[in-house]
């Protein structure tokens, strides 16, 4: 329950934070701790160093920028589910930060932290990618955009590297589009079992004429469901077509299996939450 | 006791505000000087061998004491005495502290060492080496049982390590008699309480008087008491009980492993020694309540009267052997549950498995047992095609029959079963229900009415055990005991020693509501003394947090304590105020003559000439003012010790409840969600309210949540996938239902105040409830429930089956 | 290697110096004594450990004590004033929403952090201000109304 020692450095600015990860062996960036900690106390990780960023002034904001909203990488869920600048203008963050975990977890925890955990079953993952986000990562060559639909590259894995530091997560203001993030949750914690992101939206014929899915919980990653995608983009979407859509949800896709779910019946959940998310995007 | 002023009344918890203001005392909050810490290393493996362990790497580091290793364990301690759940096994097996030889289920405790910090400690335990054969786990009865299984003991050569069976009545006859026999087969899972509070232990060894001292989370002192001196031949035990995080069982029976090992290390280290479980460990080897399957069949006439009932239980009892039988046992307890079916043949198989050994949870083996009963009523009416309400009724044990004894020798001291139904009913609406369930399924939705009644048995009676083992050589004792003793202070106050721990049903609020009006007292001047400590508190057998024995017991022992002691207050103020003891009336704690509003006295000028002043004193008057009381029941023959026929009081008292669940079922995604829950509960007379009330709400919750999903799942290798509260499935505020509750209570005619029991309540029958609400929802599909938990997937394949 | 914090609790400041591994809870039992804040799981999902750290609610078990250098807590030891309970706390006595009590410190926490943000909260409100909170005992019926009743208690005051 005790973590393995470790020499611990709160720097100041992210130069200082950057040279700590260049010039110690093992380290690890501690963000909100809340996935990192839980796996030190395990002794699953064992660094000899920690990064806290959490003295790092300036990583903590939510700011519009020309068409776009802007978050540094120290933003709690909590600041996220509570932002009027979000709500209107990006409401599927504050929409999915509003569901991961309970109260201390979201006081905590923070979007980068969860997009660089890159959890199989993150909530925030999810929305990322279906909002096609961007991300700034800093590392000893200098900064890189990393797109969403790069950032997940595998089981607990991101496309940044040991030296890079997540900084900012751009995404687009999405002026009108609707969307939802619903999840069937596991009991006590409620991490998502499934979990469906969805942004859309409808011309004034009520035809979708752009549409993302992004599922999570599924596979080892989370992924954007382009089969259902496709068959959707461009049609009226009534209840039985979606139902016919959403059957496709995990093409492709090597479904995973555990406590909370088999293959099969996951599969057939995913397929469940895209029709419900899909429906309350619509009626957002 | 001229009126209550307090028994039947809510008042403030009396333990609530030191706990609100976090001033609880649990065991870990103690520290002593130069204390050590504890950390244990535990098997990896379901099943292997252990061929050597390498403690010397571990021994190196400064902080490290002391490192204690399966050798040295089997060297420097005893094994344990088979209990009364290992009675029937056919070789003695020697079960000690921790594993020797071989390791039997993940989690198992292999060595322990004790350092300066519990950082130091755990870093040692990651160099302590062991080499380990791994054998092939056996994870499932029916595979555990076959010929060529790899067998857990093989001094027993055989993992069915126990097989048994009793019968009462003439059950071929009824069988012979029977229009219809209907079948069944059913199944429980693992799972357990996991109280928040994991496992502690500090003990401490003075190495001059031989005594030992150990400061523990039990919740049964004569466990531990037991285990410290047939582990380590000590005579000298002390055992400290602070308050406790929550017991529900679980803190009973393994724990003592932990206590002996914390002990040997502080033998060994000359330190104070403290363990604290970690949630981990205690999910992986604290103690599972028991998976069960049964093969049910019952005779029944065809208006649905049960004529008779048979059934062959086998018990998936884990990697031990020391609580063998303990569901099966349980059984007799309310083995004929609310029914007047005379009738009944029961087989037990204790099957032993690479998992955790099972211990005593909430209710152990009763929730089964009500299970089987309330799945078969609901099959017997769809066979019968009669309503489940009907069958029910008609097989209910009726108020004029009480006190009835049961075919197995249970006296069910009182009660109004069909009553107790008809509220439950009426308050719900059922028709009206029934009616909107049918609107309903017309539009496609899924509700479904559960309604179950099961007895709660309370009050402990060792001899129980004798009926299934009437070879036991040596007697598990009978009935049960626990003492109170009371206390005026020299300065008026009066001071409460209970003989029993508390693991947070209010027990010091209840008691000094007890004595507060025999005393004529207000409650809030009444202290009790904390924590339990063995060598101050006059404890016995039944000082148990366990067997819902507190009502009986306990609150005997304070109500005779307190009885005696007024009377001696009463007699040394009617000497000082030369009154008639009879004129004499309590109010306040001022002893006062009727009539005489001058003659009066209070309890600190009493006390003053009880602990000080002897010519004050009435001749042969016995000095201080304090009272002590051992309590047995008074009425436990007959069937106290059960003769040939197997007769026996397994318990003796029978609170009961009906319970109603409305469910419905997500047909997409299998989630049931409970909308109303309602518990019309006969508790006896009840000491206060609210408390009765929070063990009702917080049994219920358990069961339900049991019924829906929490539960511990392993794989075939024998790895348990549920280390965590979540991953286990516990239910939050989110998921846990609101509970009404209604009281109804048949005043026991023989308990002190006509109290039952209340403590196991609600976890009896609630997972049956939700089996038969969401049975009916799936009506429409023909589903049949015969199998928990339902959780969202496991009912999302129920209802696949269905449909194809 | 130690590090020097300095951390309020309650109102009065601690500087002491600690293993950087040393987890926030086991500072706030250990290093200043005040056992209220209790442990019941590792992984942070049980709430036992709920602290208020400059203001938020948080698991002190998921927080190492270096990451509150310069913080204020405030543990369930600093409610009441002088021996009067917070009208939370006397909730919870009065009305039974204890019974162990191991969970009763993050359980009136996360209650006082609820109502500080929502005074006037619904039954589903004050569900999910406690979901990160387990109790084993209760089954959460009498801690809801608890918290209700604290609620109109504040109110009032
Ligand atoms: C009880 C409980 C319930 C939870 N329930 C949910 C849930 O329902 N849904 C859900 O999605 N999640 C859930 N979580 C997980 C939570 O969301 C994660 O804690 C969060 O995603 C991680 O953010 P953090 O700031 O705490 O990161 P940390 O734990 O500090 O870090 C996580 C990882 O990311 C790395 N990292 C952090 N920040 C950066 C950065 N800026 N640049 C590079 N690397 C970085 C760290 O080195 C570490 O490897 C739960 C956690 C708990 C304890
Ligand atoms: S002890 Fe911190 S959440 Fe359980
Ligand atoms: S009161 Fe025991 S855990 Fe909540």
């Amino acid at each position: 329950m005790i973590p393995a020692s470790f020499e611990y450095y709160s720097p100041t600015t992210l130069k200082e934070a950057l040279d700590f990860l260049s010039s110690r062996e093992d380290v690890k960036i501690l963000a909100g701790g809340q996935s990192l900690v839980p796996l030190m106390k395990l002794r699953l990780a064992k660094p000899r160093t920690i990064v806290d960023l959490s003295r790092i002034p300036d990583l903590n904001y939510i700011r519009e920028q020309g068409s776009r909203i802007v978050l540094g990488s120290m933003t709690t869920y909590e600041q996220i589910e509570t932002s009027a600048l979000l709500q209107a203008k990006c409401p599927l963050l504050p929409q999915t930060a509003a569901v991961v975990g309970d109260v201390q977890v979201r006081n905590q925890g923070t979007i980068g932290g969860s997009l660089a955990h890159a959890d199989p079953a993150g909530d925030m993952p999810a929305a990322i990618l279906t909002l096609a986000a961007e991300m700034k990562a800093i590392g000893p060559n200098g900064e890189r955009w990393i797109r969403a639909e790069d950032f997940f590259v595998g089981l607990l894995t991101s496309a940044l590297e040991p030296d890079e530091i997540l900084t900012e997560v751009r995404v687009p203001a999405l002026n009108g589009a609707k969307t939802a993030y619903l999840k069937a949750a596991q009991r006590a914690a409620g991490f998502a079992v499934v979990g469906v992101a969805v942004c859309l939206r409808l011309d004034q014929n009520g035809s979708c004429n752009n549409l993302a899915i992004g599922v999570t919980g599924v596979g080892d990653k989370v992924y954007r469901a382009e089969a259902v995608e496709k068959i959707l983009l461009g049609k009226r979407l009534d209840a039985n077509f979606i139902e016919q859509a959403a059957r496709e949800v995990t093409r492709g896709v090597d479904v995973i299996e555990d406590i909370n779910g088999s293959k099969e019946y996951r599969s057939h959940l995913a397929g469940v939450y895209t029709v419900r998310a899909v429906k309350a995007a619509m009626q957002a | 006791m001229a009126e209550t002023k307090y028994i039947g009344k809510t008042i403030p918890s009396k333990e609530g505000a030191r706990h609100a203001t976090g001033r609880g005392l649990y065991t870990d909050d103690f520290t002593l000087p130069g204390m050590l810490h504890a950390v244990i290393l535990r098997s990896p493996h379901a099943h292997a061998r252990i061929l050597k362990v390498d403690p010397q790497a571990a021994r190196e580091p400064p902080g490290v004491f002391t490192v204690v290793t399966p050798e040295e364990i089997e060297k420097k301690t005893h094994p344990f005495k088979p209990g009364r759940y290992a009675a029937g096994l056919k070789k003695a097996i020697p079960e000690y502290a921790g594993a020797i030889g071989k390791v039997r289920y993940v989690g198992e405790p292999v060595a322990a060492l004790a350092a300066r910090t519990r950082g130091a400690a755990e870093d040692a335990l990651e160099l302590i080496s062991v080499e380990y054969e791994p054998l092939p786990a056996v994870v499932d009865t029916a595979e555990a049982m076959r010929p060529t299984a790899p067998l857990l003991f093989e001094e027993l050569g055989s993992n069915l390590a126990w097989k048994g069976s009793l019968h009462y009545g003439d059950v071929a006859a009824a069988f012979n008699q029977a229009d219809k026999v209907v079948r069944e087969h059913l199944k429980i899972h693992r799972y357990s309480s996991t109280p928040l509070e994991p496992f502690a232990c500090i003990a401490s060894f003075d190495a001059a008087s031989k005594k030992l001292t150990v400061w523990v989370n039990a919740q049964v002192p004569e466990v531990i008491y037991d285990a410290l001196r047939e582990a380590l031949g000590l005579e000298d035990v002390r055992v400290i009980i602070p308050d406790i995080g929550g017991g529900f069982g679980q803190k009973i029976h393994l724990i003592r492993k932990y206590v002996v090992l914390i002990s040997l290390l502080a033998i060994e280290s000359g330190r104070p020694v403290k363990w604290t479980e970690d949630r981990s460990e205690h999910m992986m080897a604290a103690g599972h309540s028991c998976a069960q399957e049964f093969d049910v069949e019952a005779a029944v006439k065809n208006d649905g009267t049960v004529l008779g009932l048979k059934f062959k239980e086998i018990d998936d009892v884990g990697g031990s052997i020391s609580t063998l039988t303990i569901h099966f046992t349980n059984k007799l307890n309310n083995l004929s549950n609310t029914y007047r079916t005379k009738n009944i043949f029961l087989e037990g198989c204790s099957v032993v498995t690479n998992k955790c050994p099972v211990i005593p949870n909430r209710g152990i083996g009763k929730p089964g047992m009500c299970f089987i009963w309330e799945r078969m009523m609901d099959r017997i009416a769809q066979e019968l095609d009669l309503s489940p309400i009907e069958v029910r009724s008609i097989n209910l044990v009726q108020p004029e029959e009480m006190p009835y004894t049961t075919p197995s020798g249970n006296i069910y001291d009182s009660g109004d079963y069909p009553a107790l139904l008809k509220r439950a009913l009426e308050k719900i609406g059922y028709e009206k229900l029934k009616a909107e369930q049918r609107r309903e399924r017309e539009q496609g939705r899924l509700l479904g009415i559960g309604v179950v009644i099961g007895v709660e048995p309370g009050g402990r009676n060792a001899a129980r055990d004798m009926a299934i083992f009437p070879e036991m050589k040596e007697s598990p004792g009978s009935g049960g005991v626990n003492g109170a003793t009371i206390k005026i202070e020299k300065n008026g106050t009066v001071t409460l020693f209970l003989g029993s721990p508390n693991c947070g049903q209010s027990h010091e609020t209840t008691t000094a509501q007890v004595a507060a009006d025999i005393l004529g007292v207000d409650p809030e001047h009444i202290s009790t003394s904390t924590p339990f400590d063995s060598d101050l508190a006059p404890w016995g057998v039944a000082a148990a947090n366990s067997g819902n024995n507190f009502h009986l017991y306990d609150i005997g022992a304070v109500h005779g304590a307190a009885s005696r002691l007024r009377e001696k207050i009463l007699t040394l103020a009617a000497h000082v105020l030369n009154a008639k003891s009879e004129e004499l009336a309590i109010n306040a704690g001022v002893v006062q003559a009727t009539g005489s509003p001058l003659k009066k006295i209070s309890f600190a000028e009493l006390g003053k000439i009880a602990y000080g002043n002897q010519a004050l004193m009435p001749k042969g008057f016995e000095a201080g003012l304090q009272a002590t009381f051992y309590y047995t029941f008074p009425h436990g023959e007959p069937n106290l010790v059960p003769g040939p026929e197997g007769l026996v009081r397994a318990q003796f008292t029978f609170s009961a409840g009906a319970h109603v669940a409305v469910v419905e079922v997500d047909k997409e995604t299998g989630k049931v969600h409970v909308l109303r829950y309602l518990i019309v509960g006969d508790n006896g007379a009840v000491i206060n309210p609210q408390v009765v009330n929070g063990q009702i709400y917080g049994s219920a919750a358990h069961g339900i949540s049991v019924a829906l999903g929490e539960g511990f799942v392993y794989n075939s290798d024998g790895q348990l996938l549920t280390l965590t509260l979540t991953d286990y499935g516990k239910s939050s505020t989110m998921e846990t239902p609101r509970i009404e509750v209604e009281h109804r209570p048949s005043p026991s005619p023989f308990t002190t105040l006509g109290q039952k029991a209340a403590g196991e309540g609600a976890a009896i029958p609630s997972p049956a409830a939700i089996a038969s609400a969401v049975e009916d929802a799936l009506r429409p599909l023909g589903v049949r429930v015969r199998e928990l938990p339902l959780s969202p997937e496991a009912v999302w394949k129920l209802m696949q089956e269905a449909v194809r | 290697m130690k590090e020097t914090i300095k951390v309020t609790v309650n109102g009065r400041t601690y500087v002491e110096d600690v293993e950087p591994r040393l987890l926030l809870s086991h500072f706030l039992r250990e290093t200043v004594g005040l056992t209220g804040t209790h442990v019941g799981c590792v992984i942070g999902e049980c709430g036992a450990c709920t602290v208020i750290l400059n203001g938020k609610l948080v698991k002190s078990c998921l927080l190492f004590a270096v990451q509150a250098d310069g913080k204020e807590i405030l543990t369930v030891e600093g409610l009441a004033a002088n021996g009067t309970l917070h009208p939370i706390q006397k909730a919870f006595v009065e009305g039974y929403g204890l019974q162990c009590g191991y969970c009763t410190p993050g359980m009136i926490l996360a209650a006082y952090y609820l109502l500080g943000k929502n005074p006037d909260p619904t039954e589903e409100d004050i569900r999910k201000g406690l979901a990160g909170n387990l109790c084993m005992c209760t089954g959460y019926m009498q801690i809801v109304e608890a918290v209700k009743e604290a609620a109109k208690q504040l109110k009032k005051a």
